[in-house]
């Protein structure tokens, strides 16, 4: 298994936002997490890559920083619940946060490279720089613009491309969908398949099932912090409660 | 008469540029409220006083061992007094004030509440369109631009300088990046302090060295953060050769009245505000969450 979760638990303050959870994710899968709002996976998210550790070291003495973490993560064998964030990052478990997050401020380039912090190697940098643009050629273009001034479809191109500047071994991508027009949402699914294609393990967080449903090796439905269903996607919508109670669909 | 203007302001601009921008810095990635950012300009100025004057080093190492010191100094501060209560801004802020008070108050035991100062690195003058200009004040020019464009060039071109650029803007996606968020503080600290140092290392044969001398640059560093909008470098930038430009206007045209320069400057603060409340360049802090 590439990352193994065993009964995670996480607790801000009294509200528990992730109940004894325990998945995984093998090594060439895209797996989907999905779930009604507030079930837990962006947490969960953030827990496996370190963000709720962090948040709970920096924000240590205030009121958000009444944080429990407890359980087991393991990423390529080794364990990773109390590594931090940023060398999580280093060992390919990356993370390309909800609402995509870009640097503002920073043009397209800036932000690229800002995801190849850990890569000073100059020619496999400027190797997975061709390859992000070749996947996203739309960035290409646009090396010199502030990120700030993209559409948000492009906002959420340059937020993978950057993620993928970090030579992901295991990405995880959070609710790439969200905002998006509908064309702009099937250009992006298109994108996260062929990344897949390139031998890029995927953990996916939506709220879109239909689609995501059908390009997912397996799904982990999630409500209330813990995983009610898991499978394939066509079992998953035969369950009637299922599909109706959490899927809405 | 309009060349002093021009060539004093030059140099309070880009003093207080220096300043504003290694201020912002702390303020932008650490969300540090840095009080005694100028009670360290100050410390920068006492120690090349002792240097050269008590001594008796040669001029330029007494400089370099001022800055390294103070930076030194910088960090114990930023390690004792403000990284275990960072997240905290009120607590932060009356820190960094109770901090500058208490630089100022050993200077004061020290050497005493006397005047003192700092020979020039270089004497004479130089007549530019027939007015007399020293060439200290034009030294002093010359490192201040020299120091801002390395600046600049530091925070486009580095690792680092890129490092401190995306943690200002987004702490906890910089943790998504491998960026350490926790050192690059103590970097940008640093880089902050030293600045500040070169600041007092550069203006001390042009001013006189005193426990309270860091008073005025903290309120013309402070309007010129808010007039350029919080955060922001180009603002700081801006705002301080505006700040700068006025405060030599009122010192050359207003006779005796040297005395007003702090409210000239904290009227256009208010004026500019009235209009933007942002500021010049203001961002907005992305909320983090």
């Amino acid at each position: 298994m590439l990352l193994e979760v065993a009964n995670l638990t996480v607790s801000y303050d009294k509200a528990m936002l992730i109940n004894d959870l325990s998945m995984s994710v093998d090594e060439g899968e895209l797996v989907s997490l999905v779930g009604p709002n507030g079930a837990g996976k962006t947490t969960l998210l953030r827990a496996v890559t370190g963000l709720v550790a962090w948040e709970k070291m920096t924000l240590r003495g205030t009121a958000g920083g009444d944080v429990t973490l407890k359980g087991r993560i393991s990423f390529d064998g080794k364990a990773i619940e109390k590594a931090p964030a940023h060398e999580i990052v280093r060992m390919g478990l990356v993370h390309c946060p909800e609402r995509r997050r870009p640097f503002r401020e920073l043009s397209v380039i800036e932000n690229l490279m800002a995801g190849a912090y850990l890569h000073p190697d100059k020619a496999q940098t400027q190797a997975d720089l061709e390859m992000v643009y070749k996947l996203f050629p739309v960035l290409a273009k646009r090396t010199r613009q502030v990120s700030g001034t993209l559409s948000g479809g492009e906002q959420q191109m340059l937020a993978v491309g950057r993620a993928l500047m970090s030579r992901p071994k295991l990405l995880c991508i959070d609710e790439p969908s969200t905002g998006l027009a509908p064309l702009m949402r099937q250009e992006v699914f298109n994108k996260i398949q062929q990344i897949k294609d390139m031998g890029i393990t995927i953990l996916l967080v939506e709220q879109e099932v239909a689609t995501v449903f059908k390009m997912a090796t397996r799904n982990y439905v999630l409500s209330s912090g813990k995983i009610i269903a898991q499978g394939k996607g066509e079992d998953l919508l035969e369950d009637e409660v299922i599909r109706k109670t959490y899927l809405g669909l | 008469m309009i060349l002093d203007i021009i060539i004093d302001g030059l140099i309070k601009g880009s003093v207080y540029a220096l300043l504003a921008i290694g201020f912002s810095l702390v303020l932008g990635v650490a969300r540090i409220i840095n009080i005694a950012h100028t009670a360290l300009y100050m410390t920068a100025a006492y120690l090349i006083f002792v240097g050269t004057k008590l001594m008796g080093l040669p001029a330029p190492l007494a400089m370099v061992a001022s800055i390294v010191l103070t930076v030194i100094l910088g960090l114990l501060i930023y390690n004792f007094f403000i990284k275990p209560i960072q997240e905290h801004e009120a607590a932060v802020l009356i820190a960094t004030i109770a901090v500058a008070m208490m630089i100022q108050e050993v200077f004061l035991m020290i050497f005493g509440g006397h005047y003192l100062g700092v020979n020039p690195l270089i004497d004479g003058y130089a007549t530019i369109l027939g007015v007399k200009v020293t060439y200290q004040h034009l030294l002093a020019l010359g490192l201040a631009l020299v120091v801002l464009v390395a600046t600049r060039m530091f925070l486009q071109k580095t690792r680092l300088g890129l490092a401190i650029r995306s943690t200002a803007q987004d702490r906890e996606v910089a943790n998504l990046m491998g960026m350490n968020v926790t050192r690059v503080a103590m970097g940008t600290m640093a880089v902050s302090v030293g600045m500040a140092a070169i600041t007092g290392a550069i203006v001390v044969p042009l001013v006189t060295v005193e426990p309270t001398m860091w008073m005025h640059p903290l309120i013309m560093m402070l309007a010129i953060v808010v007039l350029g909008g919080l955060g922001s470098i180009e603002g700081s930038f801006v705002g301080a050769f505006i700040l700068g430009f006025a405060e030599s206007l009122v010192v050359f045209l207003v006779p005796m009245g040297s005395f007003l320069k702090d409210s000239v400057a904290l009227s256009i603060m208010i004026l500019v505000l009235l209009i933007r409340p942002e500021g010049l360049f203001g961002v907005s802090f992305e909320e983090e969450r």
